[in-house]
Parts: structure tokens; C-alpha cells; sequence
């Protein structure tokens, strides 16, 4: 995968932003040549996102100067660095959801005649980029409609269609399911091979190494390492991005259940028919399956915020199935759910007072009272426990990268000590460093003694954590296997609604 | 000034509120000097004239009904809750605290406690009500807090104008108080215990908003409901126990009306002053933080005494604060805020804290 060198189509040369506490980029020389997939690595809070905002002019740097094709240029605001044909694809998309395909592509940069937009130009327009470069989509289909691996194709077509030359993209495929992300690199070497250039900013180590071909790697805001894709390995990157050796596709030690702790009978409710399943103390069952099969909705009812429309759940023996949030965490239930910015955590609030929730009537509070002293203090010790790296425990939540406010998250549901962690996706958008950690800490709450339930749609999570995997499709549990039987080409083909028929779902 | 000081002082310089408040005022200088007025001599007087000897009685006896309404709508918005009703709530616990009054057969500083309990029980009994509506009928609380409002003010009247009128009175209102039925005053002033009732309201609030873990369930509900639900916090419950409280605190400042001078109900004299919607303007303009409520209450009450005295040594019309009213509201709504360098650099660090007070509203 090595082109002949060509000159450098973006330069980035001493780049140094300092936000308030953190220094968030130092002094960072980013090189990109033209033709080449060039991945941006690096732990969360590594800076990356920063370099990315202050190169498409969202931020503007304290120090360092930019070059694309050669020529020195500042860029004010994104409209001067799409001109000068850059091009960016956000984590969370922008989109219109009631316009179709071949409007939003076109959006902003419409063909017109008679002043007024030539539908039938831009549909034409949309087939022909599609076509060109592999990126089937209908430009007639409503884009609320699309599923998430098309809506991305949208966002780089009308990148294509306003001329990008450079594609930056944040975190492609945090949201798609594995052959989705096979597709989008496809179209992504397609693309280099036609002499454009693109930046991804991930932190996958699979995907650079059949994706890219070159990496450069931050860490706390400088650049660590510069590595050539075809002369490195998955241990050197991960190495570098967090400054130790890293074990990577590590398979936890299974746990020795114990008691039941959560017993779920033909449980239905939106869009879940029929589950069956059962959780042991010292425990970690896995359900894995592709997003939007039914286990947030599942995981939503247990935790009492969904209410059940059949079946029955016990906790320790006793029924929680009509039971309200609050009691069944009394009774024993924390609960780490999915979205971490709507639901998990408050963005708005502090670090404090986010870590203070579910404990501030119990454990921090006397007779009704919660003084800010014992909230803060509580911080302090979670901030260290598990690693959050917070300037202080007065700032809001929203300042902490994705990676930390999982590990708020994560550390302060911990901190419960509840029988039963219902646990959703806890690693997406994480990287390897808070990877580990987090599991680590998963792991030794199981072998405390506690009942895990994990949803994950990364497999290597769930073979790395889970004692047994169930497989969700289509609201059913589909396959059970055992921690030996889960294999990645069964777990796959499960998950894709393979299965062939439904195994005992209850043990 | 100590290091962490600065930012600090820079943050709230640079905050809407502050951009809002001055943004007004120069507007309002710029109405003045345009109808050929001086503005410093008009800003002069609303000062004296609110905060002079002459003045100060006055605003703060406006001040405790502007306070208190202030209290009652910001409480619930602690939470992202807006109670529209303020008005019923008011003249209802009005003319309960009136009823209470008349026909109770106790002593008379009795009387005026039982009065102010009436008057807080029939004011949280109505905004309780409202709660209902949202919470069992799925009607929106600003829908069903404020479409209460018109019977319950009606209501109020028709007992004003009929059966509990003053015999003899031409206007509509109901018999004096009996002799000794009413507020303490201080001095000879129209400033009665009821701003102390209101202060120690406040205070309260101040206490449940920042040291217990009811106050901080409010915070995280109106900072993110859906995080506060995950995490077991009962909304329907809480709408109930905030409104309660919200319509208890309306119809105190309507038993205060009735229990001070004049002594009686009479019926518009609640509404007419316009302290439901002054007091959710103060509400707004602090993010329902419970000090800055009582700064922007304290404020509201000074514009208002203060535009009378304009209006009398000057030849502007007092409508001229409610003009400065509306343009920091709507500055306000605008979120508009003075460019970060224009006090010092770097001072992103604690603006972050505002927009978190902010987002509540
Ligand atoms: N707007 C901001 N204000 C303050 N700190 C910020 C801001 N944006 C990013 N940071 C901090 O800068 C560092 C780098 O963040 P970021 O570029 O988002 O990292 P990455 O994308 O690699 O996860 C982090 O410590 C983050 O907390
Ligand atoms: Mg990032």
C-alpha cells in the first residue's frame, strides 16, 4: 500500500492550543500527503479532536501555522477551510432528517435554474458522485429513514459534491456495525486512490491497520510517534498511545457463579419479545448483538424505566417486575446506561454533582441534608479511584472528553456496590487505555461477588468479558453460548440473524 | 482581589445577565435622549426615588410582593418548570387570608397567623391542581397553570363584588380587617413582618437549593430531566411538591396584600402591579438561582418605585422601566453576552459556570 511521495497537501507545524488547565495540543507537527489515508491516534483527551477543530477553523490556535497544497492559510471559520477544500465529517452527523439524499447533499451549494433548485440536477448529480466513487445510496430516500452506515455516506457525498479534496473524519465508525465499517474503508482507499486525502481521527487499531497508511500519535497533546502502517503493529500503536505495553485482545479469567441474582421470565416489552435469561452472583453475562435489536429497550425495563408489558423480573428472589427506579435501586441495581450525554450524566452540571447522583440519599446524605463538603470529597475519591481526569471537581461535565465521562460513569455506578450492574456499551467511543481500565474494573466487580448483565456490540468486549453470551435479534434472544462456544464467526453470524435456531435461552 | 478572584469578576462581567441589564439601560438612555429627556436626571431620580428616605418604605414593601412571586416562580423553574398561574394563586390565598380574617373567632395576632397559613393552603391547594392536570392528564403544566389562573381570579371578584362586599362601599372590596388584624409594621411605614416572612422564604430556598439532596434532585431535574429520571427521581412527584410550594408562596404575597394596608381585599389591587409577571422576570433573569432572584427581585422592586418618582420630577413617563423591563428580557432570551476579550482574556475558564446557571431557565 505504498504510493510514490508527493508533496505535502496539508501541514500543520507547531500547533499549540492551551485551554484552561489543559494544555490541549503542543507544539504538534501533523504531516499529510496527498493520496494518503492518514489516521490521527490517540487516547481520549489526547488532543485530537482539538488539532482536527483548529485545522477546519472551529478553534483557532494559540501558536503554529497551517499550509494545504503548499500555501500558508488561517482559516476564520469552517466556510474558509471548505474553500480551500477541506472537508469534515462530525461524530454526530448534521443532517437534515426530512430532507432527501439529493437535498442534503446538495444543501447550501445547490444547482438552480431560474433561480430556484433543480431537483432533477441534483438527483442527477448525487447518482453520478455515488456512482463514481462506490457510494450507493437512493438520493430520493428520506434521510431520517437511512440507517446510520448510509447517513455517513450522505455526509461524504456532500463533502465530494462541495469539491473536498481533504477529508477529515472524526470517529467514522464508532456508530457501525462491522461490515459497515468494511464498506466505508473501501470507498475510503477508492477515494485515495483517486488522489484525495483523508484524515481519520479513531482510535480502532484494527482499522488503521487495514485501513491506513500512515499514523501519527498523540499523546496529552503531543505527538508520540509517526509510524509507517505496513512496518508497524497493533501493540507498537497501542504502546505509544498510552505510553505502556498494552495487553490487547485479552480474555478475562471466567468468574464461579454463584446464586442467582437476576432472574428474567418471558419478559416483553418494546420491541422484546419474550426473554428469558439469569445472572449469577460472580457473573458476567453478555448479551451482544447489533444496535437497535432490542437491548436498550430490555436493559430500559429492567432498570424500571420502561414499563413491562409481559413476563416477569426478579432481583435476589425478589419481584422488581412493576417496581419504580428508585426501589429497585434500593434494592440493589446500578445501572450504566447507553447514551452517556442524555441520560448518563447531567453535561451542564459538575463533575461533583455528577458523581454525587444515586448516592446523595444515601451514602453522602444525613436526614435530607447534603452538604456540597461530603460532595466534594466523594469526588475527589472517585476522581482518583478510577482515573477521571477532571482539572477540578467544580467543573462541568461537559468539559471531560468521552473517555472520562465514561469512567464517571462507570465508577460511579461502581461505587454502589450494588448486587446487580446492568452495564450498556461501555467502552464505544473509548479508547484503549480507558478500554482496559474500564474492564478491569468490570471484572474485579464481578469477582466481588456481583451480577453483571454487559450489552456490548463489540464482540472482542464481550468474548474478552462475558462468562456466557446471549444473542439479541429482532427483540428475541436468539443463541446462547458458553464462554468457549462464543467464537467471533458464531457470535457474527448470530448477530446478523444467522442463527440457526434459538438454543435454550434459559439456563 | 485574590488570584482566582479575577475570573470570576470577569466571568459575571461578561455573563448575559450583566450584557442584558446594561444593554437596557443604554437603550433606555438612548429612548430618553431621543424624546429630548437627560438621561442621567432621569436615572437620578429612579435611584432617589426608590432608595431615598422618601423611597425606600415603599420598595420594599413592592419588593417583598415582588420577591415573593419571584420566589414562587423560580422554584419550580429550579427544576425546568414554569408555573403561569401566579396570578390565581395570589388572589386566591388573597381572599382566603380576607376570609380567614373576617369570620375567624380567634384573638387577633391568631387570626393573622391562621390568615397567612389560609392564604399559603388555598394558594398551594391550586397550583397543586394544576400539577394534576400535567401529571394525570398529560396537560402541560404552562397550559394548566395559567388557564387555572382566569377562574380562580374571577372567582376572587365575584366574592369581592357580592357576598363578602363592604356595605355602603361603592368600590369592590370586602369589609376592613378587624381591628388588630394585621401585619405588624415597621415604625410608621408601610413595610410590614411580611418581608421578613419573604426573606426567610428565601433563605430557605437558598438553604434546600444548596445543602440537601432534595434541593439538589431540583438542580439535576431542571439541568437534565431525563438524567434525573435514570437515576430515580420521580417527576410527577416532584412537579406536585414544587408547585405546591410555588402556589404556598403566591398565596402568601396575596395574604401579605390583604393582611397590610389597606387591610381588605380588593379586588384587582393584587394583579393590577403586575408582580406575577415582574417576579417571573426576576426568576428568568437570575436562572432561578435563589440569590440572584433576590438581587434581580431587589432591582425589579427600585425600577418600579423608581419610575413613579421619575414620573414625578421629571417629565418621563414611568412606562420608561417597564420599556428597560422588557429589553433586558429580551436580551436575556437572546442569550447575548459582551465578547470574551473585552474583560480580559482568558476567562472561558469560569463562564463555564453561567451557562450552567442559565441553562435551568
Ligand atoms: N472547549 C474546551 N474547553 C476546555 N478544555 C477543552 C476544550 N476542548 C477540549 N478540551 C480539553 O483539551 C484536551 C484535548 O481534548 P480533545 O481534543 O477533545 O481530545 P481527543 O479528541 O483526543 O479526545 C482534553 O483534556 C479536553 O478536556
Ligand atoms: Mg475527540
Amino acid at each position: 500500500m505504498t504510493r510514490p511521495p508527493v508533496d505535502p497537501t496539508v501541514e500543520l507545524r507547531g500547533i499549540t492550543k492551551r485551554f484552561p488547565g489543559t494544555l490541549a495540543n503542543d507544539a504538534v507537527d501533523l504531516t499529510v500527503h496527498r493520496g494518503e489515508i492518514h489516521a490521527l491516534m490517540g487516547e481520549n483527551g489526547a488532543g485530537k479532536s482539538t488539532l482536527m477543530s483548529i485545522l477546519y477553523g472551529m478553534e483557532r490556535a494559540d501558536a503554529g501555522s497551517i499550509r494545504i497544497d503548499g500555501r500558508e492559510v488561517t482559516f476564520g471559520d469552517p466556510s474558509a477551510a471548505m474553500a480551500a477544500g477541506l472537508g469534515m465529517v462530525h461524530q454526530s452527523f448534521k443532517l437534515f432528517d426530512s430532507l432527501t439524499v439529493a437535498e442534503n447533499v446538495v444543501y447550501a451549494a445547490e444547482p438552480r435554474r431560474f433561480g430556484l433548485l433543480d431537483r432533477a440536477a441534483a438527483r442527477r448529480r448525487v447518482r453520478e458522485l455515488a456512482e463514481e466513487h462506490g457510494l450507493a445510496v437512493d438520493p430520493d430516500a428520506r434521510v431520517g429513514d437511512l440507517p446510520v452506515g448510509l447517513r455517513q455516506r450522505v455526509e461524504i457525498l456532500k463533502l465530494l459534491h462541495r469539491g473536498a479534496r481533504t477529508l477529515i473524519l472524526d470517529e467514522p465508525t464508532a456508530v457501525l456495525t462491522p461490515a459497515e465499517a468494511d464498506a466505508l474503508f473501501a470507498v475510503l482507499k477508492s477515494l485515495a486512490a483517486q488522489g484525495r486525502t483523508v484524515i481519520l481521527v479513531t482510535h480502532k487499531l484494527r482499522e488503521v491497520l487495514e485501513g491506513s497508511d500512515k499514523v501519527t500519535v498523540l499523546r496529552d497533546g503531543r505527538v508520540v510517534a509517526r509510524l509507517v502502517t505496513a512496518d508497524t503493529s497493533a501493540d507498537e500503536i497501542a504502546a505509544a498511545m498510552t505510553g505502556r505495553a498494552v495487553d490487547l485482545d485479552r480474555v478475562h479469567a471466567p468468574g464461579t457463579p454463584g446464586d442467582a441474582v437476576l432472574e428474567v421470565t418471558s419478559l416483553t416489552t418494546d420491541a422484546v419479545h419474550d426473554v428469558g435469561l439469569t445472572v449469577h452472583a460472580g457473573e458476567i453475562v453478555g448479551i451482544a448483538g447489533v444496535a437497535g435489536n432490542g437491548q436498550s429497550e430490555l436493559v430500559e425495563a429492567l432498570a424500571g424505566l420502561r414499563p413491562v408489558t409481559a413476563g416477569q423480573v426478579t432481583l435476589k428472589g425478589r419481584d422488581i417486575t412493576h417496581v419504580s427506579a428508585t426501589e429497585r435501586r434500593a434494592q440493589g441495581l446500578a445501572y450504566v446506561p447507553e447514551d452517556r450525554h442524555a441520560v448518563g450524566t447531567a453535561p451542564a452540571a459538575s463533575v461533583a454533582d455528577n458523581l454525587a447522583m444515586g448516592h446523595h440519599r444515601t451514602s453522602l446524605s444525613a436526614k435530607g441534608l447534603l452538604p456540597p463538603a461530603t460532595v466534594r470529597t466523594h469526588a475527589g475519591r472517585l476522581i482518583e479511584r478510577f482515573g477521571i481526569k477532571a482539572a477540578t471537581p467544580e467543573v462541568p461535565a461537559s468539559a471531560l472528553s468521552g473517555g472520562n465521562l465514561q469512567k464517571l460513569l462507570i465508577g460511579r455506578e461502581l461505587a454502589h456496590e450494588a448486587p446487580l450492574l446492568l452495564v450498556e456499551q461501555p467502552t464505544r467511543g473509548v479508547d484503549i487505555g480507558a478500554i482496559q481500565n474500564i474492564h478491569d474494573q468490570i471484572v474485579a466487580y464481578r469477582d466481588a461477588g456481583h451480577a453483571v448483565l454487559l450489552v456490548s456490540a463489540e464482540l472482542s468486549e464481550i468474548r474478552g468479558l462475558a462468562d456466557r453470551v446471549l444473542v439479541m435479534y429482532e427483540g428475541r434472544v436468539t443463541a446462547t453460548y458458553t464462554k468457549d462456544e462464543a467464537d467471533e464467526q458464531a457470535l457474527g453470524l448470530a448477530m446478523a440473524g444467522g442463527a440457526v435456531a434459538p438454543t435454550e435461552a434459559v439456563d | 482581589m485574590t488570584h482566582t478572584q479575577i475570573p470570576r469578576i470577569s466571568g459575571v462581567l461578561r455573563s448575559p445577565i450583566t450584557f442584558s441589564v446594561l444593554a437596557g439601560l443604554v437603550i433606555g438612555a438612548l429612548f430618553l435622549v431621543g424624546t429630548g429627556a437627560d438621561p442621567f436626571t432621569a436615572y437620578g431620580a429612579v435611584l432617589t426615588g426608590s432608595l431615598g428616605a422618601d423611597g425606600i418604605g415603599s420598595t420594599l414593601s413592592t419588593g417583598t410582593s415582588v420577591l415573593g412571586m419571584a420566589l414562587a416562580l423560580a422554584i419550580p423553574l429550579r427544576a425546568g418548570l414554569i408555573n403561569l398561574g401566579g396570578d390565581g394563586q395570589m388572589v386566591l390565598g388573597g381572599i382566603t387570608a380576607a376570609v380567614t380574617g373576617l369570620y375567624s373567632p380567634l384573638p387577633a395576632p391568631l387570626t393573622v397567623a391562621l390568615a397567612l397559613l389560609a392564604g399559603m393552603a388555598a394558594g398551594a391547594a391550586y397550583a397543586a391542581l394544576a400539577a394534576l392536570c400535567e401529571n394525570s392528564l398529560g396537560v402541560p403544566l404552562l397550559v394548566s397553570s395559567l388557564l387555572l389562573s382566569y377562574p380562580a381570579v374571577s372567582l376572587a371578584s365575584y366574592l369581592a363584588r357580592y357576598p363578602l362586599k363592604e356595605p355602603g362601599s361603592s368600590l369592590p372590596q370586602t369589609r376592613a380587617m378587624p381591628n388588630g388584624v394585621a401585619l405588624p409594621a415597621f415604625g410608621d411605614s408601610t413595610v410590614t413582618i411580611g418581608l421578613l416572612l419573604v426573606v426567610l422564604a428565601a433563605a430557605t430556598y437558598w438553604f434546600t437549593d444548596k445543602r440537601t439532596a432534595f434541593g439538589y434532585e431540583i438542580r439535576m431535574t431542571g439541568l437534565n430531566s431525563r438524567f434525573a429520571a435514570y437515576a430515580g427521581v420521580e417527576r410527577r412527584g416532584l412537579t406536585l411538591k414544587l408547585m405546591s410550594v410555588s402556589g404556598a408562596l403566591a398565596g402568601l404575597v396575596g395574604a401579605i396584600g390583604v393582611l397590610s394596608f389597606p387591610y381588605r381585599f380588593v379586588d384587582g389591587s393584587l394583579t393590577a402591579p403586575g408582580y406575577t409577571w415582574t417576579g417571573l422576570t426576576a426568576a428568568l433573569l437570575a436562572a432561578a438561582a435563589p440569590l440572584g432572584t433576590v438581587v434581580a427581585s431587589f432591582f425589579f422592586a427600585v425600577l418600579a418605585v423608581g419610575g413613579l418618582a421619575m414620573e414625578r420630577t421629571t417629565e418621563v413617563p414611568r412606562e420608561l422601566t417597564q420599556v428597560l423591563q422588557a429589553i433586558v428580557i429580551v436580551f436575556l432570551a437572546a442569550r447575548l453576552r459582551f465578547p470574551s476579550g473585552w474583560f480580559r482574556r482568558r476567562s472561558q475558564a469560569t463562564s463555564q459556570e453561567s451557562p450552567q446557571e442559565i441553562g435551568a431557565a
